[in-house]
């Protein structure tokens, strides 16, 4: 049984080294602002340059689509959307806001690939099921191991025995159950403790929360199930894998409550689709964000 | 639910005592955990893993009796350059043939028939894209050790820039590897670097034992 001070307390360690950009948390108030016009989240983006260059990048790359060329900031918000604005500005704000806690367990660039190849494949997902928010569930799934980087920053030892304990079960004890067995709680839970620390959508929350316990869900079951099984096909991506049995196991009602029709066609196609994908959206989303590039 | 008490784990062969056996609930067999520089055989119906970055495992057994087992190595990279090239018996490929030669002569010792004899070998990643790739060179050693053996490698999987887990069970020559993520990376590369450093301060004599 998790004990919840005990994790309330961790994040609370590290609220001064992980900050949201300012732009995220100004968009994010105006969007739940009703007084505020696109206007004016247009003007709180044109207020950060670097934010806005690389917004426009994305709107015009084949993360979206769009036909015509978006070259202002108005005509992006208006075309994305104030919704999509949000999930975008939170995406792109949150590598940069985590490499405050580096860690000697994983490197910035494995973490953030496996989270990039989960938000992808999310959305691929979103986007078959067709009854949820495809760009909600890629945040969700770039988000979903945040609480990761918070035990790997301040309980390494733990962390690293959490680890061992999975390469001596020969890879079959679960990362979040070895973490339990460690620790007494998992990366799940911290991470959802950070959501909430963020004050982050309740969607968000719910995603982190419980993409490795999908039967917890309350508010947004369909988009939970989306992240669990898009943390397990991002794991097939990585190591580059069609077989299910290569990877840890899917929670058995995740397809259906997704709405999703299961099959190996699905999973091959999702997971050839994504490892497409993920080399443009690595440029977009992590080589400008983590400052690994500018450090190379 | 009924729980099947687990079995009391069988016999060890002498020599083996240290290493690590857990009860495995998938294979239903106990399996022993080898570390980066040991080595295990064994008689019995029983499986054998371990975790592989840049280091390799050969698995060896006897196809008619079943006796087998695994190592688990790399060439030291204190050898300069392309030392372990030019000299056969440089200091970096004595070590792997120490672990090849302990393997097999254990094997044979407890009744292993050297024609018997059922090479698979595995590892040799390059998992960290900014070194040097010894992985490959490690391949390398094992493949000419065996070829100059005159011992057939019948399945391979080694190189790319995976980690893996290899378990491998001697009785019937089953082997399953499995590609691990990147999240273990670095857990892995720390145990054999500490292993590497190890062999790397030893004097290396004629005569030492290194296992």
């Amino acid at each position: 049984m998790a004990d919840n001070e005990t994790i309330v307390e961790l994040v609370r360690g590290v609220e001064g080294l992980v900050t949201l950009s300012h732009v995220f948390i100004r968009i994010n108030q105006l969007i739940d602002s009703p007084d505020s016009s696109m206007a004016d989240i247009a003007k709180a983006v044109s207020q950060d340059p670097s934010f806005t260059v690389r917004l426009l990048r994305v709107a015009n790359s084949s993360f979206y689509g769009f036909s015509s060329s978006i070259d202002t900031v108005d005509k992006a918000v208006s075309v994305i959307g104030t919704g999509r604005i949000r999930s975008l500005a939170l995406s792109m704000s949150v590598a940069s806001s985590f490499a405050g806690l580096p860690n000697d367990l994983v490197s910035m660039d494995n973490f953030w690939r496996h989270s990039l190849y989960c938000a992808v494949i999310a959305r691929i997902l979103a986007r078959r099921a067709g009854k949820c928010d495809p760009e909600a569930v890629f945040t969700a799934g770039l988000l979903h191991d945040i609480g990761e980087l918070v035990i790997f920053n301040r309980l390494p030892e733990q962390a690293k025995d959490a680890l061992l304990r999975v390469l001596d079960s020969v890879d079959e004890l679960p990362i979040h159950e070895a973490e339990r067995q460690a620790m007494g709680f998992d990366h799940a839970q911290v991470g959802m403790e950070m959501a909430r620390q963020w004050n982050l959508p309740p969607l968000l929350e719910e995603c982190i929360g419980f993409h490795h316990d999908i039967g917890k869900a309350q508010r947004y079951p369909r988009e939970v199930a989306l992240v669990h099984l898009a943390n397990i096909l991002a794991q097939m991506a990585e190591i580059d894998t069609l077989n299910l049995e290569d990877v840890s196991p899917a929670d058995p009602g995740a397809w259906s409550i997704g709405g999703i029709d299961s099959g190996a066609d699905i999973v091959e196609e999702v997971v050839r689709e994504a490892q497409e994908e993920i080399v443009e959206l690595e440029k977009l989303f992590i080589d400008d964000s983590s400052g690994k590039s500018a450090a190379k | 639910m009924a729980i099947s008490p687990i079995p009391r784990p069988s016999l060890v062969l002498p020599g083996f005592e240290h290493v690590r056996r857990n009860w495995n609930h998938t294979y239903g067999t106990y399996a022993a955990r080898l570390l980066p520089g040991e080595y295990y055989v064994t008689a019995c119906d029983e499986g054998v893993y371990t975790t592989l970055g840049s280091c390799i495992s050969a698995c060896i057994r006897d196809r008619v009796s079943g006796i087998g087992g695994m190592n688990h190595f790399m060439l030291p990279a204190s050898a300069d350059a392309d030392g372990w090239k030019s000299t056969s018996l440089s200091a970096a490929t004595r070590y792997g043939n120490f672990a090849m030669e302990h393997l097999i002569n254990v094997i044979l010792k407890h009744g292993g028939q050297r024609q018997n004899l059922e090479v698979k070998l595995f590892g040799g990643g390059r998992i960290l894209a900014n070194m040097t790739d010894v992985g490959m060179r490690n391949i390398t050693f094992a493949r000419d050790y065996l070829a100059t053996e005159g011992l057939k490698v019948t399945a391979e999987d080694v190189g790319d820039i995976y980690p893996r887990m290899v378990v491998y069970f001697p009785a019937t020559g089953k082997v399953r590897v499995k590609r691990l993520r990147s999240l273990h990376n670095n857990v892995i590369v720390e145990e054999e670097t500490r292993y590497l450093s190890a062999i790397e301060s030893k004097p290396v004599g004629g005569d030492i034992e290194l296992f």
